[in-house]
Protein backbone atom coordinates (compact mmCIF):
# COMPACT_ATOMS: atom_id res chain seq x y z
CA UNK A 1 0.00 0.00 0.00
CA UNK A 2 1.47 3.44 -1.04
CA UNK A 3 2.17 5.65 2.20
CA UNK A 4 -0.86 8.14 1.07
CA UNK A 5 -3.53 8.02 -1.01
CA UNK A 6 -6.11 11.00 -1.47
CA UNK A 7 -9.60 11.01 -3.36
CA UNK A 8 -11.94 13.83 -3.59
CA UNK A 9 -15.35 14.82 -4.46
CA UNK A 10 -17.49 17.65 -5.17
CA UNK A 11 -21.51 17.44 -4.21
CA UNK A 12 -24.22 19.58 -4.61
CA UNK A 13 -27.48 18.54 -3.04
CA UNK A 14 -29.79 18.15 -4.61
CA UNK A 15 -30.00 16.25 -6.98
CA UNK A 16 -26.81 14.71 -5.19
CA UNK A 17 -26.49 12.41 -2.15
CA UNK A 18 -24.77 10.46 0.74
CA UNK A 19 -24.47 7.35 -2.07
CA UNK A 20 -22.12 9.88 -4.00
CA UNK A 21 -19.80 9.42 -0.62
CA UNK A 22 -20.58 5.76 -0.81
CA UNK A 23 -19.47 5.55 -4.30
CA UNK A 24 -15.98 7.66 -3.67
CA UNK A 25 -14.97 5.37 -0.74
CA UNK A 26 -15.51 2.31 -2.98
CA UNK A 27 -12.99 3.82 -5.06
CA UNK A 28 -10.83 4.59 -2.13
CA UNK A 29 -10.88 0.98 -1.13
CA UNK A 30 -10.09 -0.33 -4.48
CA UNK A 31 -7.26 1.39 -4.00
CA UNK A 32 -6.15 0.92 -0.92
CA UNK A 33 -6.43 -3.01 -0.70
CA UNK A 34 -4.91 -3.27 2.75
CA UNK A 35 -7.12 -1.58 4.52
CA UNK A 36 -9.03 -3.81 7.53
CA UNK A 37 -12.30 -4.48 6.63
CA UNK A 38 -13.20 -2.90 10.66
CA UNK A 39 -11.69 0.18 9.40
CA UNK A 40 -13.47 0.37 6.86
CA UNK A 41 -16.71 -0.04 7.89
CA UNK A 42 -16.17 2.48 10.85
CA UNK A 43 -14.86 5.33 9.09
CA UNK A 44 -17.64 5.15 5.73
CA UNK A 45 -19.96 4.84 8.92
CA UNK A 46 -18.79 8.05 10.68
CA UNK A 47 -18.24 9.49 7.36
CA UNK A 48 -21.96 8.67 5.84
CA UNK A 49 -23.17 10.29 9.66
CA UNK A 50 -21.23 13.20 9.21
CA UNK A 51 -22.42 13.95 5.55
CA UNK A 52 -25.86 13.18 6.27
CA UNK A 53 -26.40 15.79 9.39
CA UNK A 54 -24.38 18.42 6.92
CA UNK A 55 -27.11 17.56 4.37
CA UNK A 56 -29.27 17.32 6.38
CA UNK A 57 -28.81 20.53 8.45
CA UNK A 58 -28.38 22.37 5.27
CA UNK A 59 -31.49 21.65 3.25
CA UNK A 60 -33.20 24.66 4.11
CA UNK A 61 -34.56 24.70 0.62
CA UNK A 62 -31.02 25.70 -1.34
CA UNK A 63 -29.21 22.76 -0.63
CA UNK A 64 -25.69 22.97 -0.09
CA UNK A 65 -22.16 22.63 -1.72
CA UNK A 66 -19.34 19.98 -0.44
CA UNK A 67 -16.05 19.07 -1.23
CA UNK A 68 -14.81 16.22 0.15
CA UNK A 69 -11.28 14.48 0.33
CA UNK A 70 -10.45 11.40 2.06
CA UNK A 71 -7.30 10.11 2.82
CA UNK A 72 -5.46 6.80 3.79
CA UNK A 73 -2.40 7.35 5.36
CA UNK A 74 0.07 4.48 6.22
CA UNK A 75 -1.80 4.34 9.86
CA UNK A 76 -4.85 6.44 9.66
CA UNK A 77 -8.07 7.01 7.67
CA UNK A 78 -8.70 10.74 6.90
CA UNK A 79 -11.76 12.56 6.34
CA UNK A 80 -12.07 16.81 5.38
CA UNK A 81 -15.96 17.95 4.52
CA UNK A 82 -16.19 21.55 3.58
CA UNK A 83 -19.88 22.70 3.38
CA UNK A 84 -21.75 26.15 2.42
CA UNK A 85 -24.33 25.45 4.75
CA UNK A 86 -25.07 27.59 7.42
CA UNK A 87 -22.23 27.67 10.28
CA UNK A 88 -23.19 24.74 12.12
CA UNK A 89 -24.68 24.10 14.95
CA UNK A 90 -24.06 20.27 15.51
CA UNK A 91 -23.18 20.04 19.00
CA UNK A 92 -20.20 17.75 18.99
CA UNK A 93 -19.50 17.23 22.35
CA UNK A 94 -22.39 16.94 24.49
CA UNK A 95 -23.29 13.14 22.29
CA UNK A 96 -25.23 11.37 24.56
CA UNK A 97 -27.85 8.54 23.05
CA UNK A 98 -31.10 9.16 23.13
CA UNK A 99 -34.48 6.75 24.55
CA UNK A 100 -34.03 3.94 23.07
CA UNK A 101 -37.26 4.02 20.69
CA UNK A 102 -36.11 7.84 19.61
CA UNK A 103 -35.83 7.71 15.63
CA UNK A 104 -33.21 10.13 15.41
CA UNK A 105 -30.43 11.60 17.36
CA UNK A 106 -27.64 8.63 16.93
CA UNK A 107 -25.64 9.93 14.25
CA UNK A 108 -22.92 12.31 16.27
CA UNK A 109 -22.52 9.68 18.88
CA UNK A 110 -21.65 6.89 16.26
CA UNK A 111 -19.32 9.25 15.15
CA UNK A 112 -17.64 10.01 18.14
CA UNK A 113 -17.76 5.97 19.18
CA UNK A 114 -16.48 5.15 15.67
CA UNK A 115 -13.13 7.66 15.36
CA UNK A 116 -10.47 9.53 16.91
CA UNK A 117 -10.75 12.62 16.25
CA UNK A 118 -14.16 14.55 15.45
CA UNK A 119 -13.32 18.67 14.52
CA UNK A 120 -15.53 21.46 13.48
CA UNK A 121 -14.26 25.11 12.33
CA UNK A 122 -15.99 28.06 10.72
CA UNK A 123 -13.86 29.15 8.08
CA UNK A 124 -14.45 32.29 5.91
CA UNK A 125 -17.84 31.57 4.67
CA UNK A 126 -17.61 27.29 4.75
CA UNK A 127 -17.94 24.60 7.64
CA UNK A 128 -14.84 22.39 7.82
CA UNK A 129 -15.44 19.12 9.14
CA UNK A 130 -12.93 16.62 9.97
CA UNK A 131 -12.78 13.33 10.76
CA UNK A 132 -9.44 10.64 11.60
CA UNK A 133 -9.75 7.09 12.60
CA UNK A 134 -5.85 5.24 13.49
CA UNK A 135 -5.54 1.74 11.11
CA UNK A 136 -5.52 -1.46 13.73
CA UNK A 137 -2.64 -3.22 13.56
CA UNK B 1 -33.26 -0.18 -2.14
CA UNK B 2 -34.81 -3.16 -3.52
CA UNK B 3 -37.72 -5.36 -1.24
CA UNK B 4 -39.31 -8.97 -1.05
CA UNK B 5 -42.25 -9.73 0.88
CA UNK B 6 -43.22 -12.94 2.29
CA UNK B 7 -46.12 -14.25 4.11
CA UNK B 8 -44.98 -17.59 6.25
CA UNK B 9 -47.96 -20.12 6.97
CA UNK B 10 -47.44 -18.90 10.61
CA UNK B 11 -48.45 -15.64 9.82
CA UNK B 12 -45.42 -13.96 9.87
CA UNK B 13 -44.21 -11.44 7.22
CA UNK B 14 -40.67 -11.32 6.39
CA UNK B 15 -39.23 -8.26 4.38
CA UNK B 16 -36.30 -9.39 2.56
CA UNK B 17 -33.74 -5.41 1.79
CA UNK B 18 -31.15 -5.43 -0.73
CA UNK B 19 -28.84 -2.08 -0.97
CA UNK B 20 -27.72 0.22 1.67
CA UNK B 21 -30.13 1.65 4.13
CA UNK B 22 -28.92 5.03 4.85
CA UNK B 23 -30.67 8.46 4.49
CA UNK B 24 -31.90 8.10 1.32
CA UNK B 25 -33.51 4.67 1.55
CA UNK B 26 -34.37 4.92 4.92
CA UNK B 27 -37.84 6.78 4.19
CA UNK B 28 -39.20 3.92 1.77
CA UNK B 29 -38.26 1.13 4.26
CA UNK B 30 -40.39 3.02 6.93
CA UNK B 31 -43.35 3.26 4.44
CA UNK B 32 -42.64 -0.41 3.71
CA UNK B 33 -43.15 -1.70 7.16
CA UNK B 34 -45.77 0.73 7.50
CA UNK B 35 -47.74 -0.58 4.90
CA UNK B 36 -47.36 -3.91 6.00
CA UNK B 37 -48.45 -2.96 9.70
CA UNK B 38 -51.52 -1.27 8.03
CA UNK B 39 -52.55 -4.13 6.18
CA UNK B 40 -52.49 -6.35 9.21
CA UNK B 41 -49.21 -8.03 9.05
CA UNK B 42 -48.03 -7.45 12.75
CA UNK B 43 -45.21 -10.10 12.99
CA UNK B 44 -42.33 -8.94 10.81
CA UNK B 45 -38.78 -9.59 10.14
CA UNK B 46 -36.80 -7.50 7.88
CA UNK B 47 -33.92 -9.73 7.09
CA UNK B 48 -30.66 -7.86 6.79
CA UNK B 49 -28.62 -10.66 4.85
CA UNK B 50 -28.12 -8.55 1.52
CA UNK B 51 -28.08 -5.27 3.33
CA UNK B 52 -24.01 -4.13 3.63
CA UNK B 53 -24.51 -0.94 5.22
CA UNK B 54 -27.00 0.59 7.84
CA UNK B 55 -26.62 3.95 9.68
CA UNK B 56 -28.39 5.78 12.41
CA UNK B 57 -31.27 6.82 9.65
CA UNK B 58 -31.81 2.92 8.30
CA UNK B 59 -31.53 2.54 12.71
CA UNK B 60 -34.85 5.27 13.06
CA UNK B 61 -36.80 3.62 9.93
CA UNK B 62 -36.51 0.23 11.82
CA UNK B 63 -37.97 1.71 15.37
CA UNK B 64 -40.73 3.36 13.57
CA UNK B 65 -41.78 0.03 12.15
CA UNK B 66 -40.97 -1.44 15.64
CA UNK B 67 -43.05 0.67 17.29
CA UNK B 68 -46.05 0.65 14.76
CA UNK B 69 -45.70 -3.16 15.05
CA UNK B 70 -45.71 -3.28 18.61
CA UNK B 71 -48.73 -0.62 18.63
CA UNK B 72 -50.95 -3.31 15.97
CA UNK B 73 -50.20 -5.55 18.80
CA UNK B 74 -46.75 -7.71 17.35
CA UNK B 75 -43.18 -7.38 16.77
CA UNK B 76 -40.06 -6.55 14.52
CA UNK B 77 -37.72 -8.52 14.90
CA UNK B 78 -33.95 -8.58 12.39
CA UNK B 79 -32.20 -11.11 10.90
CA UNK B 80 -28.78 -11.60 9.81
CA UNK B 81 -27.61 -8.18 9.96
CA UNK B 82 -23.82 -7.70 8.92
CA UNK B 83 -20.78 -6.89 10.67
CA UNK B 84 -20.92 -3.40 9.91
CA UNK B 85 -25.14 -3.64 10.89
CA UNK B 86 -23.49 -5.32 14.48
CA UNK B 87 -21.40 -2.35 14.87
CA UNK B 88 -23.89 0.14 15.00
CA UNK B 89 -26.30 -1.87 17.08
CA UNK B 90 -23.85 -2.34 19.94
CA UNK B 91 -22.37 1.39 19.40
CA UNK B 92 -26.19 2.70 19.91
CA UNK B 93 -27.00 0.19 22.62
CA UNK B 94 -29.79 -1.30 20.34
CA UNK B 95 -29.07 -4.45 20.61
CA UNK B 96 -31.21 -4.82 23.47
CA UNK B 97 -34.09 -3.33 21.50
CA UNK B 98 -33.31 -4.90 18.08
CA UNK B 99 -31.97 -8.37 19.09
CA UNK B 100 -30.37 -9.61 15.82
CA UNK B 101 -31.06 -13.46 15.30
CA UNK B 102 -28.89 -15.67 12.65
CA UNK B 103 -31.75 -16.07 10.58
CA UNK B 104 -34.87 -15.01 9.34
CA UNK B 105 -36.49 -18.37 10.51
CA UNK B 106 -35.11 -17.93 13.86
CA UNK B 107 -36.37 -14.64 14.78
CA UNK B 108 -39.71 -16.01 15.92
CA UNK B 109 -39.34 -19.52 16.01
CA UNK B 110 -39.80 -18.83 19.65
CA UNK B 111 -42.97 -16.33 19.24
Amino acid sequence: MPDTVSHSLALSTPPDDVNAVHELLERVWDSSAGVPDLDRFSFETALIELASNVIRHADGGGGVSCRLAVTVHGDRLEATLMDTGEPGDIRLSDAELPDDLAESGRGIPLIRALVDVVEYDREADANRWFISRSLAR
Amino acid sequence: MESDITHRGDGVAVLALRGKLNMVTAPVVRETITALVGDGHSRVVVDLAEVPFLDSSGLGALIAGLKSARQAGGDLRIAAPSEQTRLVLRLTNMERVLTPYDTAEEAFARA
